[in-house]
């Protein structure tokens, strides 16, 4: 076991080395200059030249990306040339917030999809079923800044239960910071519930149809037992993978969601990079993000033989 | 009850019930009295406003910094840190400031003349209206206490107009905040309001000042006494335009800035919101190349004038009426500076005279490259009508949709492209207008549009000044190194508890408060 782990994080390490490589070659070669969007549209080329030599973007590529790799050796992630603070403050900054919300999501499609896809399994071809698919079908169609939009109207414009947008006030305790959350979660979680219930449903139907299942009904054990004790643990593994990716896609894919409620999470933060062409911030956030994706698969890999007993490492 | 409905209700229960512990109190109460929430369109690139003419930065950043001057209502000069408009010399060279007693910095100690002659210097290095000004200046220099003089190698009547400008802004900063190569030691300024905590992409908090220094007089658009009723202002990026209707709509904002048009329905009927439509704003422009390329021909410039249709085009990205006006004048009705009648070319729009122009100028059918985003809705829209335009009269056009910040880098580069469309703040100085400036993108730079400029800009008399502006305004429409494309209007909101706001293109907020 601390074998593999190791060699996973070996492996980790390597995958972070090509991403920083990547980033650093895409962000560079993608047109648009920081100086150019720091200084407005009224600057002119002189202007931007002159904070380019400042900014040290006048330095060839190859001098700039050895730096760059110096640089994270240290783990030192850079200056953003825009928040006047260092990418690694600037995450940690982000961090709660996007870990909540990434745990509240999850939480929500998981109680959504899991028990909801059990169901439609056990019940298949039933009014149940198709009411449950159907719903599915339309969660997944529905994109979550409608859904967050909608939500906001309702929820926090008519009754003014949550709040409509932001993080919260600066003085702002842990309850008032999980409320602001709550609309967020819900829209990111009811289009990634339609995945979870699906795949579910899928993997509880493909379990329903073995030989000890039918084996275990015919012993008379009653149908809760049967599917959720016998059936339900050998579904689990493509359950897990599935609940995983989700939670690592929305570290930083949570953008959508995260405008539409002006939450100052990870996903805007690359965004806001992006179009600023924020360097630094860009290349650290994406190698931060793709470390932890790594470990997310790491931990969901190692659940499989907490799930599984068959599977060793 | 079967185990699985058991299952199910309980999952939905603990949902809901996990919801409403956390849901609590209205979220309208959230707001302490003395708190202005202002939600902005993103986070400001700086809270340095000398670098930088980003007007969401100038929104902000004049609550804590000040300048010699400012403008009052009727865009007319009026001192600020400065006790007086300056003594000019006969020759038209010589500016002597006197500054005003007691004007304190909000880091400790007053303003002195040293002060503004360092921030002046820096302004010199820094600003881009600072560095087109700086090859005029023959000296800044401290003659007392509380008096600066700049001496000018030639007479330059905007300088006072440069200086009072609150973007690329000409502030009173503490000499020793001032790093000869880097940013601001600190960010203290003389301002009613002070800089308490800047968390980015999540607030900026100014407090009041307690030791703030007014200037005297009634208040008048940015001058006259200035007092910080409210306790605190604070500034929340909400990229969403949707989300800061919403926002005002739930009462979690006092203010929004720059929402769309068709938003006004939502806002006009609900209560407690109040509408706020802020003219003059701003205009949009197609910037042409005037260096290099295609539209280097200015007989093809004057077949675009003519192939455009202003009012299409202004419609299709404004919606409503009551928020643009198909406008040629640079400066609009109600301004300084109108003058329809020279601008008359404007109105001058017809496919076939664009069509004899185009055949008139040996046009052959190079593709015109016209560079827009979808980062501005308002200009996407436009270029497309624009499109449409010029090919009915003939032209072959290559509509380029990049995002904003691709678009500024490549429009440094004379040969990758012909036409950009971007827009302008309301300035109130004619010559603050960006496409004037030789070395903005487009480079108008003719020997005529020099001489007219360079006379405009030596004229002290404003009589005589609207009168050169107006031969500057006919050339711009001799030579069309640009097409202005109308005025546009800018809509925000705000709470009927914000008493004595008064709408103007950077809104500000001293001098109001929040009723109970």
């Amino acid at each position: 076991m601390f074998v593999y782990i190791a060699r996973r994080l070996a492996g980790m390490l390597l995958v972070m080395l090509i991403v920083a490589a990547v980033v650093f070659v895409i962000a560079r070669v993608v047109p648009g200059d920081p100086a150019a969007v720091m200084l407005g549209s009224a600057a002119t080329p002189e202007d931007v030249a002159a904070l380019r030599v400042r900014l040290g973007l006048d330095q060839p590529l190859a001098t700039q990306f050895l730096l760059y790799l110096g640089q994270i050796a240290t783990f030192d992630l850079g200056d953003s040339i825009f928040l006047n603070r260092p990418v690694a403050q600037a995450l940690a900054e982000r961090a709660e917030l996007t870990a909540l919300l990434t745990l509240m999501s999850v939480s929500i499609a998981v109680l959504i999809g899991v028990p909801v896809g059990i169901l439609s399994a056990a019940m298949r071809g039933r009014w149940i079923d198709q009411g449950a698919v159907a719903l599915a079908m339309l969660a997944a169609s529905v994109p979550s800044f409608w859904i967050g939009l909608t939500l906001i109207k309702y929820l926090a414009v008519d009754l003014p239960w949550f709040p409509v947008s932001g993080y919260g006030p600066p003085d702002a305790g842990f309850a008032e910071r999980l409320r602001h959350l709550v609309l967020p979660a819900i829209a990111l979680g009811i289009p990634n519930s339609a995945l979870i219930l699906r795949f579910t449903r899928t993997s509880m139907l493909d379990v329903l149809g073995d030989d000890y299942v039918r084996t275990a009904r015919a012993k008379g054990l009653t149908p809760a037992t049967v599917v959720l004790k016998h059936a339900l643990r050998n579904a689990m593994i493509p359950i897990l993978t599935v609940i995983g990716l989700t939670a690592a896609v929305m570290i930083a894919g949570a953008i959508v969601t995260e405008t539409v409620f002006g939450l100052p999470g990870v996903g805007n933060l690359i965004v806001s990079a992006v179009q600023r062409r924020d360097y630094p911030v860009i290349q650290g956030a994406l190698l931060v993000v793709s470390g932890i994706y790594v470990l997310i698969n790491l931990s969901v890999d190692l659940l499989y033989a907490v799930v599984d007993p068959r599977v060793r490492y | 009850m079967t185990p699985f409905r058991s299952l199910f209700a309980s999952a939905v229960g603990a949902m809901l019930f996990g919801a409403a512990a956390i849901s609590g109190a209205p979220a309208a109460a959230q707001t302490p009295a003395s708190v202005v929430t202002v939600a902005t369109i993103g986070e400001p690139p700086t809270l340095d406003p000398v670098g930088v003419t980003s007007d969401l930065v100038s929104i902000i950043t004049q609550h804590v910094f000040e300048t010699l001057f400012t403008f009052d209502k009727d865009w007319n000069l009026t001192p600020l840190v400065a006790a007086a408009l300056p003594e000019t010399s006969a020759d038209g060279r010589t500016y002597t400031i006197p500054l005003r007693s007691g004007v304190a910095f909000h880091g400790g100690g007053n303003v002195t003349a040293e002060d503004v002659v360092a921030s002046l210097e820096r302004w010199t290095r820094l600003s881009p209206r600072g560095k087109t000004t700086a090859p005029l200046i023959e000296s800044i220099r401290a003659k007392d206490a509380s008096t600066v003089v700049i001496t000018l190698k030639e007479p330059f009547a905007p300088l006072t107009a440069l200086l009072a400008m609150n973007n690329g802004a000409a502030v009173v900063v503490p000499k020793a905040n001032i790093d000869a190569s880097g940013p601001l030691k600190a960010l203290a300024g003389t301002g009613p309001y002070r800089l308490l905590e800047h968390k980015p992409d999540q607030y900026i908090r100014l407090v009041r000042f307690d030791g703030y220094a007014s200037p005297a007089g009634p208040a008048s658009g940015y001058g006259g006494a200035r007092a910080a009723k409210i306790g605190e202002v604070r500034f929340v990026p909400v990229p969403n335009a949707t989300t800061r209707v919403e926002g005002m709509l739930a009462g979690q904002f006092q203010f929004a800035d720059s929402l769309p048009a068709e938003m006004l329905g939502r806002i006009k009927d609900a209560p407690g919101v109040t509408p706020v439509v802020v003219k003059p704003y701003g205009f949009p422009l197609m910037i042409m190349n005037t260096k290099t390329g295609v539209l280097a021909n200015t007989a093809l410039r004057r077949a675009v004038l003519a192939a455009l249709t202003p009012n299409d085009m202004m419609l299709a990205a404004f919606g409503d009426p009551a928020f643009f006006a198909p406008e040629g004048s640079i400066y609009g009705p109600g301004t300084p500076y109108h003058d329809a009648a020279s601008a008359k070319p404007y109105t001058e729009n017809d496919p076939a005279v664009a069509a004899d122009r185009l055949k008139a100028a040996g046009y052959k059918g190079e593709p015109v490259r016209i560079m827009t985003s979808t980062q501005y809705d308002f200009l996407y829209k436009m270029s497309l009508v624009a499109q449409a335009n010029l090919q009915q009269a003939g032209f072959t056009v290559d509509l380029q949709v990049l995002d904003w910040a691709t678009l500024l880098q490549r429009r440094g580069d004379e040969k990758g492209w012909d036409a950009f469309f971007t827009y302008h703040t309301f300035v109130p100085e004619p010559s603050l207008i960006t496409f004037l400036n030789p070395s903005y993108p487009g480079w108008w730079d003719s020997p005529e549009k020099r001489a007219a400029l360079a006379a405009f800009n030596g004229e002290m008399e404003p009589n005589a000044r609207k009168a050169k502006w107006v031969e500057l305004q006919k050339r711009f429409y001799a030579e069309v190194p640009t097409v202005k494309i109308g005025d546009f209007y800018n809509l925000a909101a705000s709470s009927g508890r914000l008493k004595g706001y008064t709408p103007t293109p950077w809104p500000f907020f001293w001098n109001t408060e929040l009723a109970d």
